[in-house]
Order: C-alpha cells, then sequence, then structure tokens
C-alpha cells in the first residue's frame, strides 16, 4: 500500500506554528481574553452541581455558543474535531463519527445532553452526527473517570452538552448551505414571564452526502434529511421550587446506494435506513433552606434504528437490520451546605434498560437493572485548598457490583499558578451486544458473533445439529464477562506564565484492565468462525495535554493546543521487552527482533495531535473571524475487517508481526485548515457568515472516509430580541 | 517537524550503515542457510466465474502434499510418499512431517520463537509427532494448522496469510540431524506487498522459506 507523505501541509503546519509563535512575542496590546472569560464560566458537570471552571480540580474544558458560532458547526462532531486531545474517529464499520478521548476508544465516553445519557450506541460508539449544535448553549468536558458521579461509561471522560434554557423573550433563524447541497435550516424561541418560560427549537439538515471514491457505486456518506425538535418548559412554583420539562425528538432517514462483496462478487444493493430517538426529562428542583437544596429528575429515552437493503438487480430483500433501546432513570440527588468550606452531595437513582433487536437471533426484549448510590463531598479548608472526594456503588443484575471512587483536589501556590491532581476508578460494563448478540454477518462472509451469555447453549445447539467442525476455545472457559476498568491519575497545572499567557498542563495516565475483546471459539464445518467475547486485554494510554491562550490585539485571540499521546497494549509491551516480538522486513524477508522503542502502540491512536486558532471578535464593528489549524498526527489504521465501497482496508501490519511498530504503514499526518469570517448588522439582527472547512481539500477516501473534502458554507442568522429584563 | 526530518535522516543514514555492516559481515557460520524459493504446495486458479453464494473452489487441486527432503535440498517425488526419503511436506497452509499417523517415518518437530541467526543450538527436548486423531490443532501436527496457532495468521478481511515472524521451526530429523528453518512467504515471487487471488494477482500456497541442515551428529547449528 502506498503510503504519501503530504509535505506541503505539514510545512504548512510550521509556518503557522512559527507565525504563531512569533506575533506571540510582539502583542503586547491587552485585549478581552477568551479563555479568561471562559475560564469563569460555570460547569456543572464535574460536580453536578454549579461551580466556576477555574476552579474545579480536575481537568475540565467548556466550548461557549459564540465559539461554536464563529466555527460555523452544524453538528456535534463538528465541534469536537477542533478540540485539543479530542480525534473524531470512524466507527468498528469505518463509518461514522466517534470520539477518542486520552486515547480511549468511542465506548469510553460518556455524552450527556442536560446530564442525561444519550442512547443508541449500536455498534458500540455513539453517532455524533444525531446532536445538532443549534440548541446549544455550551459543551462541557470533563477529562478523567467520571464513573463516581455518572456509572457506567464514563471510563474516559464526560461530555455534556447544555442546552438552552428560555431566559428572555427571543426569537432566532439561523440557516447554512455549503457544499455537497446541505442545507440546514434552524429556528428557535424562547419565552418567559416571571412564572413560566418555553424554550422551542427546531433544525432540519439535509445532505447529498458526498463521494469520496467516484468510480466505485455508491456513495461513501449516502444522502440523508434529519430533523431534531427540543424542547423545555420551566416553571417557578415558587421562589423555592421550579420545575423544568424538556423534550427532544430525532428522526433521520437515509437512502443506501451501495455495493456488498460477497465471495469477492459484487452485489449491488439499494435501500434505506431509519434512525430515530426521543426523549422527555422532567426535573424538579427544591430548595429546602439557603442549605438543602434537592433534585429530583426522571428521563426516559428511546432509540430506534432500522436497515432495509434490497438488490439492485430484481428488488429482492437482501439484508435486514433492526435495533430498539429503551432507558428508564429516576434519580435523587440532595446538596448541602455545611458551611463555606463544607458541601455534601448524595444521590440514588435507578436504571432500566431495555434492547430488543434482530441481531440477539429473536426479537424477546433483553433488560437489566442498575440501582446505584454516590456521594460527594468538597471541602475548602482554606482560600487555596480544595478538595473533592467521592464515589459510587452500581448494583447490576448481570455484572455484578462496581464501586468507583475519586478524588481530586486543587491548591493554588499563587494568583498566578495552581495545581490540580485527581485519581479516580472508571469503569464500563458489557454491553448488550457482548452479552446477548447471536448474529451471523451473511454480508461478510458469514462469520458468527455470539454474546457470552448466549454462547454455551448456542455452541451446544450448533454442536447438536453436526454444524462444529472444531473448537479453537473451551467455551466453558468464556464465563461472565467482567465490567472493563481503570485507573486514572491526572496531575495538572493552571498558570499565568506571561501576562495574559495562560498556559494550562495536564499529564494523564490510565491503566485499562478487563477490556474486552472478541475471541474466536470454533469453526463451522462450512469453514467460519464463530466469536465470542472475553475480558482478555489490558492498555493503557499516558500522555501530556497543554493548551496556551494569549490575547494577540485588543480583539484577537490566540489559542494553541497539543496533545502528546502513548497508547499501549501492556501485554505486547511486556512480550516485547522479554524478546519475543519480531519482525520481517517485507523486502528483505530478514527477521528481526523487535526493540522496545519500535513499538509504536495501539491502532488509530496518533501520537501528536494539536491546533492553532486564532479568533477575532470586534463587538464595536459587528466583525467577527477565524483561522484554525487542526493537526493530527500518523496514526496505524489497524487489521480492520470490512471494506470502503467494494475496496478492503490495507492492514497497517506489513512485517508479519500483527502489531503496530515503526516501520508498520501508517496514514500519513495531516493539518486541515478552517476559516471563517462574519459580519453583524446588530440593528437588524442580521449575521451573515461565510467560510471554508478544510481550505486544502485533503482527502484519504479509504483510510479516512468521515472527512470529507473541502466544504464552503455561508451562513444567515437572524434575531428578534426584547431586551435582558432586570431579575 | 524539522527535528523530525533530522531524525528521518538520521534513520536512513542509520538504515544504510545497518545494510552495509550486514554486506561486510558475510557467514560466519559453519553451516550454510539454503533458501528455497516458490515450493508449489498444491496451488490451483479459483473457479471463473467466481460464485456467489459459496466461497469459490479451486480447479485442478490435486490434494497431494509436496514432499521434501533436507538432506537433499530438494523436492521428493510423490511415488516416494510411503518411503523415509522425505522430512516434511506442504499442502495449501497444512505441512506434516514425516512420522506419527503422517507417514512411516521418525520425523519430529517444534516451533520455537527466535530468529534463524538467533538460534544456535536445537533444543534437547520437546519435539512431537504428528497425529491425526488429536482433538486440538496442537495435538494433531507438530506444526499446528489454523491462525495464529502455528507458523501464520490469517486475516479473513483481505485474504491473506501471513507467516508470523520470528518462528523458527526445529525438525528432528530420521536419522537424527537438526533443522531450523523460517517460513518467509506463502505467495509467489515472495511480493513485499500481497494482494492475494481471487480479489488481487499474487498467487498463494507457494512456499518460500530458509533453513540450515546440521549434517554432523550435534545439536549446534
Amino acid at each position: 500500500m502506498p503510503v504519501k507523505k503530504d509535505y506541503s501541509i505539514s510545512k504548512l503546519f510550521c509556518i503557522c506554528c512559527l507565525l504563531a509563535f512569533s506575533l506571540f512575542a510582539y502583542g503586547q496590546q491587552q485585549g478581552d481574553s477568551l479563555a479568561t472569560r471562559e475560564l469563569e464560566g460555570v460547569i456543572v458537570t464535574a460536580t453536578r452541581n454549579e461551580r466556576t471552571m477555574g476552579l474545579l480540580p480536575m481537568p475540565v474544558s467548556l466550548i461557549s455558543k459564540a465559539t461554536i458560532k464563529s466555527m460555523g458547526s452544524l453538528r456535534l462532531n463538528d465541534v469536537l474535531a477542533e478540540q485539543t486531545g479530542l480525534i473524531v474517529v470512524p466507527q468498528v464499520n469505518a463509518q461514522g463519527n466517534g470520539i477518542q478521548l486520552q486515547g480511549f476508544n468511542p465506548d469510553y465516553t460518556l455524552i450527556l445532553i442536560d446530564g442525561e445519557p444519550i442512547i443508541g450506541r449500536y455498534t458500540g460508539s455513539l453517532e455524533l452526527s444525531r446532536i445538532a449544535v443549534g440548541n446549544i448553549k455550551q459543551i462541557e468536558i470533563v477529562k478523567g473517570p467520571s464513573s463516581s458521579l455518572y456509572g457506567s461509561d464514563a471510563l474516559a471522560g464526560v461530555i455534556n452538552i447544555i442546552t438552552e434554557r428560555p431566559t428572555r423573550n427571543k426569537l432566532n433563524f439561523y440557516t447554512r448551505y455549503g457544499t455537497n447541497n446541505s442545507l440546514d435550516l434552524n429556528g428557535d424561541v424562547s419565552l418567559t414571564n416571571d412564572k413560566l418560560g418555553v424554550y422551542l427549537f427546531a433544525n432540519r439538515y439535509s445532505t447529498d452526502g458526498y463521494d469520496l471514491s467516484p468510480d466505485k457505486f455508491g456513495k461513501t456518506v449516502s444522502p440523508f434529511v434529519n430533523l431534531t425538535l427540543n424542547t423545555k418548559i420551566t416553571y417557578k412554583f415558587s421562589p423555592k421550587t421550579d420545575l423544568s420539562v424538556s423534550g427532544r425528538h430525532f428522526k433521520e432517514d437515509q437512502r443506501f446506494n451501495f455495493e456488498v462483496v460477497t465471495n469477492n462478487n459484487p452485489i449491488r444493493t439499494a435501500g434505506k435506513g431509519e434512525t430515530e430517538d426521543w426523549n422527555i426529562n422532567p426535573v424538579l428542583t427544591h430548595r429546602f433552606s439557603n442549605r438543602l437544596k434537592t433534585v429530583a429528575r426522571f428521563y426516559h429515552t428511546q432509540y430506534k434504528t432500522q436497515t432495509n437493503l434490497h438488490l439492485e438487480s430484481d428488488g429482492s430483500p437482501y439484508y435486514q437490520d433492526d435495533f430498539r433501546q429503551s432507558f428508564d432513570r429516576p434519580e435523587v440527588n440532595t446538596e448541602y451546605y455545611f458551611n463555606d468550606k463544607n458541601v455534601l452531595t448524595l444521590g440514588a437513582g435507578f436504571i432500566r434498560e431495555s434492547v430488543q433487536t434482530s441481531r440477539y437471533g429473536d426479537e424477546a426484549v433483553r433488560l437489566q437493572n442498575t440501582r446505584y448510590s454516590f456521594f460527594q463531598h468538597e471541602w475548602n479548608p482554606t482560600q487555596r485548598l480544595n478538595l473533592i472526594a467521592g464515589g459510587r456503588y452500581d448494583y447490576n443484575t448481570v455484572y455484578g457490583s462496581q464501586f468507583s471512587p475519586k478524588l481530586s483536589t486543587r491548591y493554588e501556590v499563587s494568583k498566578k499558578v495552581a495545581l490540580k491532581g485527581s485519581f479516580g476508578v472508571g469503569f464500563k460494563a458489557p454491553d448488550f451486544r457482548q452479552l446477548y448478540f447471536n448474529f451471523t454477518n451473511s454480508a461478510a462472509g458469514g462469520y458468527s458473533v455470539l454474546g457470552t451469555e448466549v454462547a454455551a447453549a448456542r455452541l451446544k445447539e450448533l454442536e447438536g445439529q453436526g454444524q462444529i467442525q472444531t473448537y479453537l476455545f473451551d467455551p466453558a472457559l468464556l464465563g461472565n464477562l467482567q465490567a472493563e476498568k481503570s485507573f486514572s491519575i491526572n496531575l495538572g497545572a493552571h498558570a499565568e506564565v506571561l501576562p495574559q499567557l495562560i498556559a494550562d498542563v495536564n499529564l494523564f495516565y490510565n491503566s485499562i484492565n478487563n477490556l474486552i475483546e472478541t475471541q474466536a471459539v470454533a469453526i463451522t464445518t462450512s469453514g467460519q468462525s464463530i466469536y465470542s467475547y472475553r475480558n482478555i486485554l489490558r492498555a493503557y494510554t499516558q500522555g501530556i495535554e497543554t493548551n496556551l491562550t494569549y490575547p494577540l490585539a485588543k480583539y484577537l485571540g490566540l489559542s494553541l493546543g497539543y496533545q502528546l499521546l502513548y497508547a499501549k497494549d501492556k501485554d505486547v509491551v511486556r512480550a516485547v521487552k522479554d524478546g519475543v516480538v519480531y519482525y520481517r522486513d517485507p523486502n528483505t524477508l530478514v527477521t528481526k527482533q523487535l526493540k522496545p522503542g519500535e513499538y509504536f502502540g495501539l491502532y488509530n491512536r496518533s501520537r501528536h495531535q494539536g491546533n492553532i486558532k486564532l479568533f477575532y471578535n470586534n463587538k464595536e464593528k459587528g466583525l467577527e473571524a477565524s483561522a484554525r489549524v487542526i493537526y493530527r498526527g500518523k496514526f496505524g489504521i489497524g487489521d480492520i475487517r470490512g471494506s470502503i465501497q467494494g475496496e478492503v482496508i490495507p492492514p497497517s501490519d506489513r512485517n508479519s508481526n500483527s502489531i503496530l511498530d515503526q516501520y508498520d504503514d501508517f496514514v500519513p499526518g495531516y493539518a486541515l485548515v478552517n476559516l471563517s469570517i462574519a459580519k453583524s448588522i446588530s440593528r437588524y439582527g442580521l449575521r451573515i457568515q461565510v467560510g471554508v472547512d478544510n481550505l486544502f481539500d485533503y482527502k484519504e477516501p479509504i483510510l479516512i472516509p468521515n472527512l470529507p473534502g473541502r466544504i464552503f458554507y455561508t451562513t444567515l442568522n437572524y434575531t428578534l430580541s426584547q431586551k435582558n429584563k432586570t431579575n | 517537524m524539522i527535528k523530525l526530518k533530522i531524525l528521518i535522516s538520521v534513520f536512513i543514514v542509520a538504515l544504510f550503515t545497518a545494510f552495509i555492516s550486514c554486506d561486510s559481515n558475510s557467514d560466519p557460520d559453519p553451516v550454510v542457510s539454503e533458501t528455497i524459493a516458490d515450493l508449489n504446495a498444491d496451488y490451483a486458479p479459483y473457479e471463473s466465474p467466481l460464485p456467489t453464494d459459496r466461497p469459490p473452489s479451486r480447479v485442478g487441486a490435486t490434494n497431494k502434499y509436496t514432499l521434501f527432503s533436507f538432506k537433499t535440498g530438494t523436492i521428493v517425488s510423490q511415488a516416494d510418499s510411503a518411503t523415509v526419503n522425505w522430512d516434511i511436506a506442504f499442502r495449501s497452509t497444512s505441512i506434516i512431517i514425516n512420522g506419527g499417523t503422517s507417514g512411516p517415518g521418525s520425523v519430529t518437530a517444534q516451533i520455537v520463537s527466535g530468529t534463524l541467526e538467533s538460534i544456535t543450538e536445537a533444543p534437547i527436548d520437546g519435539y512431537k509427532s504428528d497425529n491425526k486423531n488429536g482433538t486440538t490443532a496442537e495435538e494433531r501436527n507438530a506444526i499446528p494448522a489454523g491462525s495464529g496457532k502455528g507458523w501464520y495468521t490469517y486475516s479473513p478481511g483481505s485474504n491473506l496469510v501471513s507467516p508470523i515472524a520470528g518462528k523458527v521451526i526445529i525438525v528432528k530429523t530420521a536419522d537424527n540431524r537438526y533443522v531450523k528453518f523460517e517460513i518467509l512467504s506463502y505467495y509467489k515471487g515472495a511480493p513485499a506487498t500481497v494482494s492475494p487471488e481471487p480479489a488481487g494477482t499474487d498467487k498463494d500456497r507457494y512456499y518460500t522459506f530458509r533453513y540450515v541442515y546440521q549434517p554432523n551428529d550435534t545439536r549446534i547449528f
């Protein structure tokens, strides 16, 4: 597989770096720094209570509505792709968009809307493009395990999307049109009086998709249209009691045309896919006194997706797949202020989750119940020191109980320097797939996957029918799946290095055990493999994340972000150390021992990732502009089973040791340059924006299918709002 | 970025130096290594056109093993299959040795980790013969068949058989002589990048391997 090196882009990145640093050195003017403002932002995700971001002891960041608008973003993946340490990666089937955080796969980051989880992790990770950004007030990101507050899935961290609340009378229309005939229409209205507030949001997004391999049948991303409705009603019963009820409905229809390669014969198929989710979330808050506050919340959500494919030739059915999930959660939590130095939070809840899918061999409903309770104590012994200790206990009917503690502390060394440290345990419960799968993939060679709860019985059944040729692994040893667990340390500093030059540094180390991997169990008489799951892998991720912000000029802010990452399989590290891993040069056929420094690490992880962003915002003239360069260093694509538009994804390993070492093929590093400029005419409530994403049209059709080429767009915004009412 | 370039340059220079030193450092071993290229292990083309409802079959496959003798370093005729004239035999990904349930001889073998150069002495024990009645792949063959079990891995996505680097097979022949050998490629011409049939053009079931035969009565190579 030929691997091109795009020197022009890396050169450009170098030039930008140099330029940025020189500007740094010369920029002396005072200004309203974006960073300072954001530090004063209030976030709820880290402690479940509203806290000033800058005072929190764990690594947190916030993306404001203004930033999202300035980037001209459409969907959640667009926003997250530009953040330091976050990488938008395709899912297992090489389609879609999930988020990688501190080197963790997308399955390990919990994604919430207003504190409630989004469901529909159909293939393990969550499709980020399901989330429109038009109703987002801010996005809060907490890095490091947060299972102590949120339970399962919060291993790598938590991304919490805070949606708008009705705060004043306001009407807003927003539209964006761009390349690929992508049209995004948004409208939201907010109405309030002393007691009642109503917020309504509607979004319709349609696109022709895009095609990175035009000579192949079908598009890389097929055309789709989706609709999002969101409403939030708030009511103040009394100064002590208020209620908020929010709801969301999302529906997407996609029309597919693609080629399936079975036994090397291309079969053209057509069909449609439907995805739908909805939720309702009443939250009742009561302040018993100045010291005691209780929040009772209930959340119900449902997700369903369905794919129907037929043969293009005669219209006969080819493939059918459906998946339904539902999730209910009542929860109560109470916050008690003992005094300025001590705040205690206690909570408890119950989760009932169910899944129904053709992939489990029948349409029976699979249920899982979890009971949990958590506590958190915030202690500020002095003005300079604070400490947060917490823990959560989850009891689940299938995988047993988990206790997830977390301890964080922050110490202000001086007015300009603060140190932070946190230690935590995170876990991820085995998902329904890993427990109940009973699925034979007829579209990809006929292999089967059996969840651990059904594997033994199903294998026995197949054996009875004489369909097992040989066992590769003793099914009796499959046993019960355990939750995947991580132990993590984050150590950081926040410092004003030079006047107004703010630096945030965070060192992280995550040790992950019990990782669930597929295990080949048997081969059928027709030569097909049967897989199940086992807790086999152990891995670690470690690195440094750095963010610098500096006001270059009165209206011009600069930020630089960088993440260094090492993500490795512990057993491979051990084997390399023991000298039992080799590689064979594919050209000379000479075999050599692999040295410890030569093992690169896990697939799909870049050692280097970074960004440079310039934001210009002149409020007086109503002029805004941004230039962002997002860099991702080289990574190995892995041995992904599957194909993109009939082309097999080439494995990275080219020297016969099945691990990624420095002699293997890598997807070369690349930089994306995104620009935007906007003009507001506040007299008429108008804002016009033009922009371009991926200016240099970087594409990797087979290796990075989730990256479309260059996108031009224009947006128009109209706001009608009543002047702020005095509270 | 500049650092990276320097690093690359250093790497290239280092690579060249490595090559030169390899060249100048010619064979200190008393025993010589032989390379056998493209031993045909029952190659047969896929049927055409390819079927859509089942895996394709191969036209004209003989289902016979190709027999090989380390002593002579040559392929042994099929007519001698019931004799002790051969040591090892290849058919597609299966490898049998002349002994146990596979032949009249008493050849035994085992797989060890290392490079051909790093293994300077054959192990005293641990040798096994073939036993087709065994329940696991490891029991059935001294050189087990199956992805990741013996000498190769198989990726279903790309239909690629890749000999695992660092697997050296030690064979103890019927007349108590030792052989160490390493399979280098399973494809004709041992291409650096393989695109196997039927999707690609590279022909499988062609073994390229390198071995060292110790003609004297010693375990030292």
